[in-house]
Formats: structure tokens, sequence, C-alpha cells
């Protein structure tokens, strides 16, 4: 049985910029990974024309968008949900929860198994993002912590996972479009 | 016994059970402010002579306000709208649902109708759009298999716009269940074989998947001991009021289980078949299961294990190593598609690879595979599965399946 650990963050604001934070990355990582990344590139180019989604943090963020532009790139939109029109919205019932999937103490999987997250919008979208996101979190993470982000660890070829990871990172940090 | 850190449950509908339940109906409706009820049921049902059934059974304590007995095989917006208008002409305050899964769906869409005074059913897709508790609503269930007595979903086609709208709230659970063992007793045998083994996976998913919680466990065993004490009984005895009442009981069990916890790849593998063949949703649930089973055996080994306990017995169970219980649920549930198989002459289907249709061809053709694995790829029932699966494991399951040969272990890849 898993036990609810307290993170040592101190009060909510710290909680709360520290997901912002780690939405801002894995936002631009997946523009990132979009290019680097053929199946990532693939399931986006499957996903309908303008297609664009958030993965939300209730009540009041924060949030991260991300969208096809009209010629396909795949761009980190910001942080801001309101006002857009929105394909897809993801959103986490609360701040424990979202702290729980940002310090991998509960895969995308177990969080969605035990409601922590409302899916707004069409399943097969929501299942592509969500497979995104795992390919995403294992270049971003190492193999250890990643193990417990994703249900199955893929068994790609080392060099290329490498050299995706530096691209992808790469990417994330300069933030390339 | 595991307990997830964080989880919901709740069934909040009457379960009324027994030989004479029928009976109750009249007094419940009338505890719920409703003397006069739209009866929604299909022409199976009606030929059947179940509605006769129920009529006699409430007697002149309650009157009808009128009989829909044409609603489609798969319930779609035509007779939703058409129904309501019935039900607004005739003055009704209430729904009697008598039928399977069509059924159920399409009284829950009337009345979202009717409830509402909307002539738009679409506005109210979704999850989270009602907001206010609906007409009474009594669900008759006529098959031992769905669960949607004790579901809170509704999915309705919109055959013009080409929609499956699924629609998702509390409010669409029925007031009562009513499970009576006088509405399953003309079951043919094939039906009562397929629907069977659709309760079981919902139980045995429900168990084995990722939302499983101590409530949807308990109410999963329960049905899992009722379905393997009884279905294979009333396959060969149909006229057996026991058997009938025990898996109508075993139905709603399971259905409550499985709503509450949901269910994993034998769902998602299923609903893909059903939408790209046409295939009966409980034939695809009895050949799929297995595989559910074997796909996940090495996340779930010890959680599948416990299943023998219902399914074999206590001593059966005692017996058997702890490492061997999973091997003899999976061969269990194989031996029960062979023993169905065998007690209806054939027509419950083991594989894919042996249905055929009125013109002699497959009604799910090989070819078609890498269809059904890509619109499977799509079904939210994924996210509950234990182990990941992409496009190739899909197939990969679906090629055994239709052949009939058990999961290669050296193929699932465990990452
Ligand atoms: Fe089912």
């Amino acid at each position: 049985m898993e036990s609810f650990r307290e993170i040592p963050a101190g009060g909510k604001p710290v909680k709360r910029a520290y997901v912002a934070l780690m939405l801002w990355f894995v936002g631009r990582a997946i523009q990132a990974a979009a290019r680097v990344d053929e199946a990532v590139g693939e399931e986006f180019a499957a996903l309908p024309e303008g297609f664009a989604f958030s993965l939300e943090v209730l009540p009041g963020g924060p949030a991260m968008i991300v969208g096809k532009d009209e010629d396909g790139r795949v761009r980190y939109r910001g942080w801001r949900p309101a006002g857009r029109r929105l394909d897809l919205r993801m959103k986490i019932k609360n701040l424990e929860g979202a702290l729980l999937m940002f310090t991998f103490q509960e895969s995308t999987a177990t969080a969605t198994a035990r409601d922590r997250l409302i899916v707004d919008g069409e399943v097969p979208a929501a299942r592509a993002v969500v497979r995104i996101l795992d390919r995403v979190e294992v270049y971003l993470l190492p193999k250890i912590v990643a193990k417990l982000a994703v249900k199955r660890y893929p068994d790609w070829p080392w060099q290329e996972k490498i050299a995706n990871r530096l691209r992808i990172y790469a990417g994330a940090i300069l933030g390339f479009p | 016994m595991c307990l997830p850190g964080y989880y919901e449950y709740s069934c909040r509908v009457k379960i009324v059970a027994g030989h004479d339940a029928l009976e109750r109906i009249p007094d419940l409706l009338r505890r719920l402010g409703a003397r006069r009820p739209l009866l929604v049921t299909d022409r199976g049902v009606a030929g059947a002579g179940l509605v006769g059934i129920l009529r006699e059974a409430m007697g002149e304590r309650l009157e009808i306000g009128a009989v829909a007995d044409d609603v489609p095989p798969d319930s779609d917006l035509e007779a939703v709208n058409r129904l309501a208008v019935l039900y607004r002409e005739s003055g009704c305050d209430a729904l009697i649902a008598l039928g399977g899964g069509s059924v159920m769906d399409t009284a829950k869409g009337i009345n979202i109708l009717v409830s509402e005074r909307g002539d738009d059913l679409l506005k109210f897709s979704g999850a989270g759009t009602l907001k206010r508790p609906l007409k009474p609503l009594i669900a008759v269930p006529t098959t031992a298999g769905t669960g949607s007595e004790v579901t809170l979903v509704a999915v309705i086609k919109d055959r013009q716009r080409r929609l499956k709208m699924a629609f998702v709230s509390y409010f669409l659970l029925p007031d009562a269940a009513i499970l009576d063992s006088r509405m399953t007793l003309s079951l043919p045998a094939p039906i009562t074989a397929a629907t069977g083994m659709d309760a079981l996976s919902h139980a045995v998913e429900a168990y084995y998947c990722l939302g499983k919680n101590p409530l949807s466990d308990v109410t999963a065993l329960a049905a899992i001991r009722l379905i393997g004490g009884n279905l294979l009984n009333v396959v060969h005895n149909p006229s057996d009021r026991e058997g009938r009442l025990a898996m109508a009981n075993a139905a709603a069990l399971a259905g409550m289980a499985f709503s509450n916890s949901m269910v994993g790849m034998v769902h998602a593998l299923g609903h893909a078949v059903g939408s790209v063949c046409g295939l009966p949703h409980g034939v695809c649930m009895a050949i799929l299961l297995p595989y559910g089973l074997e796909y996940n055996r090495h996340k779930r080994e010890a959680v599948m294990g416990e299943l023998l306990f219902p399914i074999g017995g206590p001593e059966i169970y005692g017996k058997t190593a702890p490492e061997d219980r999973t091997g003899r649920v999976i061969a269990y549930i194989r031996q029960l598609n062979e023993d169905l198989h065998a007690a209806t002459g054939g027509r419950h289907a083991r594989f894919f690879g042996e249905i055929r249709d009125r013109e002699g061809n497959h009604a799910a053709p090989r070819r078609r595979l890498p269809e059904i694995a890509r619109t499977a790829l799509g079904d939210g029932a994924i996210f509950y599965n234990p182990e990941d699966l992409d496009y190739d494991d899909l197939l990969m399951v679906l090629e055994a399946a239709w052949e009939g040969m058990p999961l290669d272990s050296g193929r699932i890849r465990k990452g």
C-alpha cells in the first residue's frame, strides 16, 4: 500500500510554483519532441488540423497549452487556457493530485484510474495525448523515475534515446520553435 | 486486500430481487410520486410474452400510460425523440424500461428529454451536464449481462449525424432495478451464454484493472461466484428459476463493480470488434476475456490468482499452489467457453474465426483486424488496463483471438 508522503515543499505557493514549472517544461518538451521523435510527430499528425489541448490544475491553474499551427507545427502556447478554443482539456482536480503526478509518485494511468483527472473532449484524442506524454516523460526522466511514471518502460535503442533526449532537453530549455 | 490511496464508489439504485419482484413495482412508483409510467421495451421482449407477465404481476394497481415496444436493437436518437413525444402525449409521469442494454439506454435518453423539457439530446451529452434529478425510472432487465440497470451511462446513436453520444450522470441511474427470475426464463441458450460471459468479464476486469477498490472487489467476487456456480447450469436447464435469479443478481453485482472501477482491454477490444464488424458485445467478451488475463498476468499475478477462490471454490483454491492459481483461472474460463459451446450445440463461439454470418462468410474477417486494432487504440478502457497496449500489441491479441490460440507469453512486451 502506498502512503501519502508530504513532499518537503513548505507552503502551497511553493507547490504551485513547482507544478507550474513542471508544466512549462513539459509543454516546451512536447513542442521539441514533436520534431525530434518520430512517433510523437506521427501522433500529432493524426490529430485533427489545428488541434489544441490543455493540461490544467483545478482550481485556477497552473496550466499548459499545446496546439498545432496551421502548417501542422506543434507549439507550446503558454499557460492561460481562458478564452482559447481547446479541443481537449485535461484537468487535474486539485493541486495535491498534480503534485503526486509531477513528483512521479503516481503514474498518469493510476491518476486516471483514481479519478484525479477530468477529461473534457473526445476520448481517442485523450488517449493520443497520454501516449505523447508517456513518451516525453521517458525522454525527460531517468529510467528509475520514468518506470514509475509510465505503465511500460520501452526498450528503445539507447543511442537513439540519448541523442533524442539531448535534443529535447535543448529544445525545451532554449525554446526552439 | 488492495487499498488505493484514493477512490470513489457509488451505487444508489434500490435492488429488488426475487421470484416475485415485479409485484413491487406499483408500490415503488407510488412512493416516487408517479402513477402512470411509459413502458419502454422491444419487439423481442414483447414477443416473448414478458409485457404480459409484467402487466399481470402489477394487476389493477398500476395503470400503464402507454407501451412503446419498438425500440431498435441499437438505441438511437430517432426512437428517443419519437418516444419522448409519446410520453408527453400519453400524460406519463415515469418510465419502466423492460429489456436489455439498448432498451435501458433508450429509456434513459427519453428521461433526459422529458425531464429537462428539451428537444435536442446532444445538448446534454458528455459528463456533468445534467444538474437535477430526472423522472422516476424503473429498470427491469431481461438479460443477465449488461448491468445497465445499475450504471450511470447511456449510449445513443445519432444516425443522421453519424455520432455516438455518451451521457454520463448519476441522475441517469434508475431509481430501482427489478431482478425477477421470470424475465429471463425464456432467454435463448446462446444469448444466455454470451450475456453471462459479459457479466463475468465485467467482474473479472473490475477485479484486476487499475480502478479496483475494496467495494468493487466485494461485488466482483460475489458476481464471479454466482456466475461460476450457475451459468452453465442455466444454459443446460433454461427453466431453472433459482439459477436464473442467481444470474440476474450476478449481472447487477458485476455492473456495480465495473461502473465504479471501470474495465480494461477486453472491453476496449470488444467495443472495437462490435463497432467495426457488428458482433454482439457478449460474444466478443466471451472470446476476449482469457486474453485479458494472459496479457496482464505479469503485472497482476497475485490479484488474478485470488479469482480461483470464487471460481473453483475453497477446496481447489487451497490445494493449488499460489503460483499456479492464475493459470487455473485462465484454464477454467477457457473450459467454460468450451462447455458453453457444447451446451449450445456449437452456437457459443470460442474464437472469432469460427463465427459465420448467414451467407457463411466470416462475420469478423481476418483482414479487418488492423482496423479493429486502430479503433481499440482510441478506447478509454485502455486507461484502466494494467499493462500498456500499442497498435502491435492489440493486433497480436486479436490475431490470437481470431485463431483461438493462447497468447505466446514471449511476445508480451513487459518493459
Ligand atoms: Fe460489457
